[in-house]
């Protein structure tokens, strides 16, 4: 038996007399009257311009931005507006949680205590009847 | 193998006149990819409706070839399609099987007009016909048509060490299916 290398030689394959003469009119001759295909771009290519666009508002927004930072009045920077005490507390202080009422209650109640009733026990009682803290709180 | 004089003459003709271009193109590579799908689909009816297919899907695609790939690789990467379409189109009609043609072309007499290999060379194409596909196809480019794999890895779309490994295998089953081993 012959080593692998050495029986490759000539194909073995036949093929029909004067096949390779002709068959390339053939095959110009099959493509008279096809389409040719229009170049496809890639989506980098097609979306080309529309990024250059995009790219340069980007930069004007950014260089504008800076100017106004850079060249702006100090004074309009960094200011705060002017909100009262009583406006602050009566926009951010103006719940009453049972924690400070219980804490508080010792000192600003005016009943005599109830023995062997504990003061959180009376604000949980006041709270399951729905009564508002805030109110317990004016009240007392 | 390499991107020739004679590929780049093809490239810049298909740029000025597309038709001298292409008829160019055609006489320079009918040949050899007659013989790449030939051997893939072995039957001549076969590789000549493949090869057809071939240079028309080629002519349609011309506008979108670009320079990055050689215009072999890019023939060859359609051709194997083709011969892999037909391949697969066979096995769908219930025809003849690669299997089968390999006795077809031993026992009868229609099959033997077509082959006139020796008893050696008979038994190497039934070996490479019981090789998986794509084993079947790095077989072929390697050894028939000692295709670099560097080549070989743009037209498969695989690595080259996969493709020398396959090959490798490829060899070894052939050696051993023919008692050379």
């Amino acid at each position: 038996m012959k080593n692998l290398k050495e029986i490759a030689g000539k194909s073995p394959f036949v093929v029909p007399e004067n096949y390779f003469e002709e068959i390339n009119s053939r095959i110009i001759a099959s493509t008279e009257g096809i389409e040719q295909v229009t170049p496809t771009k890639g989506l980098y290519l097609r979306m080309k311009p529309y990024l250059a666009v995009a790219a340069s508002v980007a930069v004007l927004v950014l260089l504008s931005f800076t100017a106004l930072k850079i060249f702006s009045p100090s004074e309009n920077r960094g200011v705060i507006p002017t909100v009262s005490l009583q406006e602050f507390s009566d926009t951010y202080i103006n719940d009453i949680d049972a924690l400070t009422l219980e804490e508080e209650l010792p000192a600003i109640a005016s009943w005599d205590r109830l023995p062997d009733v504990s003061n959180a026990e009376i604000i949980d009682y006041l709270i399951l009847e729905n009564v508002d803290l805030d109110d317990i709180y004016e009240i007392l | 193998m390499d991107f020739t004089d004679q590929d780049k003459e093809i490239v810049r003709l298909l740029k000025t006149d597309v038709n001298r271009g292409f008829r160019l193109l055609v006489e320079t590579y009918s040949k050899r990819l007659y013989w790449h799908i030939r051997r893939l689909v072995i039957l001549h009816e076969d590789a000549d409706d493949a090869l057809q297919n071939t240079f028309i899907n080629a002519w349609k695609n011309i506008g979108n070839f670009r320079n990055e790939s050689a215009l072999y690789t890019w023939l060859y990467t359609i051709a194997t399609n083709e011969a892999l379409t037909l391949i697969n189109k066979r096995k769908r009609n219930s025809a003849l099987s690669l299997d089968e043609i390999g006795s077809y072309l031993a026992t009868s007499a229609e099959g033997s007009t077509w082959f006139d290999g020796d008893e050696a060379q008979l038994k190497l194409q039934n070996a490479i016909l019981q090789l998986p596909e794509k084993q079947r196809i790095v077989f072929n480019l390697r050894y028939f048509d000692e295709m670099p794999y560097e080549e070989m890895s743009k037209v498969l779309g695989t690595s080259e060490g996969a493709l020398k490994a396959s090959y490798h295998h490829a060899v070894k089953k052939i050696e051993e299916m023919l008692g050379l081993s």
